[in-house]
């Protein structure tokens, strides 16, 4: 082999591998990866010029058109609070109380971002349809099988997300939720 | 045989990084440019676009927010600034903002910042004029996503805020 097919072998190489170490990483990573708060991650400079490239990309691949911290703050989980991975055929409780912010949602998505087809379009449990005497302290079950309470069906999908959105979060939303702050996710039944 | 290999191997490392860099850099715009693809193919460029309340056979954006209805406008400042005139709605929240190409956030406010009155915005880029009346949104590059996000209780009727997202437009301008 001559030494100017070595470098053409070497630059196709780099090529390649610098490829796939992108689509791997930026799909490995969840939105908002900046900052892990037990199962939750989440990151405050969505659509900000202050994004990093890397946060950029996610954010692009995972929820394009964010809003900004000040409107609106973004939690993912992909895990529970043991941090095993969320498994759609599971059956979770996901618990919480009053969150600082004018009001929230709790959404579940497929591995794809997608929302999870269900015969009665249930897709998230928010803040404005929770009873004032459940907005202190309020229970959603992640399960495929229909369950009493607020339930967001799971399907047969093994990978699944929670996204916890505050929207006009307290202090601008420089602050991120604290852990007793967030919702417990605890896997119940497998 | 090693000494014949070093130099490659070192530009091959070179070329990954750099590759790996550069193909980061780029993700935010091809996924953007796919976003407007997909938006504007229903709607055109400058146009409004009502969308229904998001399924889970929604793909024009990953991880919608199904407690939100979105009015999306496509908007393109090459031929002229683009105005976008948002309506009061009766609902507990619904917010306006405006992405450049590069997804990063030019404009963003809500109706508790308005007090609930309406909205009258221009996009346009530093070389052009911005038109009398309208707040300013100035723009890197040309195109980007308009987005009008209008809370709502899946479990009731939508009707009544459909009829009033309807009369929010998004248009070029002569300037």
């Amino acid at each position: 082999m001559t030494q100017t097919q070595r470098y053409i072998l070497g630059a196709a190489l780099g090529c390649v591998v610098g490829l796939l170490a992108t689509v791997i990483s930026v799909r490995a990573g969840a939105l908002g990866n900046m900052e892990s708060i037990g199962p939750w991650r989440t990151g405050r400079d969505f659509g900000t010029e202050q994004a990093g490239a890397y946060t950029r990309a996610i954010v692009a691949l995972y929820g394009l058109l964010a809003l900004p911290a000040s409107e609106a703050r973004y939690y993912t989980a992909a895990t529970d609070d043991r941090g095993a991975p969320l498994d759609g055929r599971c059956r979770y409780s996901i618990s919480g109380g009053q969150l600082p912010a004018k009001w929230w949602s709790l959404t579940l998505y497929d591995h794809d971002g997608y929302l999870i087809d269900n015969r009665s379009n249930l897709y998230s449990v928010s803040s404005i349809e929770l009873p004032l005497a459940e907005q202190s302290h309020w229970t959603v079950t992640v399960s495929p099988n229909a369950q009493p309470g607020h339930w967001l069906p799971s399907g047969t999908n093994r990978e699944i997300a929670l996204t916890l959105r505050t929207y006009l979060p307290d202090g601008d939303g420089r602050h991120n939720l604290n852990p007793s702050q967030l919702p417990q996710i605890v896997k119940e039944q497998c | 045989m090693a000494r014949g290999w070093a130099r490659p191997l070192l530009l091959a490392i070179v070329v990954g990084l750099t590759t790996w860099y550069a193909t980061l850099l780029a993700t935010p715009f091809v996924l953007m440019q796919i976003a407007e693809r997909r938006v504007s193919q229903v709607s055109g460029v400058n146009h409004m676009f009502d969308a229904p309340l998001v399924t889970a056979q929604s793909r024009a954006i990953v991880r919608p927010s199904p407690d939100l209805l979105y009015s999306t406008c496509v908007f393109d400042v090459s031929k002229g600034v683009v105005v976008l005139d948002i309506e009061p709605i009766d609902a507990p929240y619904w917010s306006v903002s405006v992405f450049d190409h590069a997804t990063n956030v030019a404009f963003v406010t809500n109706n508790l910042e308005t007090h609930n009155k309406g909205l009258h915005l221009a996009i346009f880029r530093a070389s052009q004029i911005q038109p009398a009346g309208y707040a300013p949104v100035k723009i890197a590059g040309e195109r980007g996503i308009a987005l009008l996000r209008i809370l709502v209780d899946r479990a009731k009727p939508v009707d009544m805020i459909n009829l009033q997202r309807r009369r929010s437009t998004c248009r070029q301008t002569g300037l």
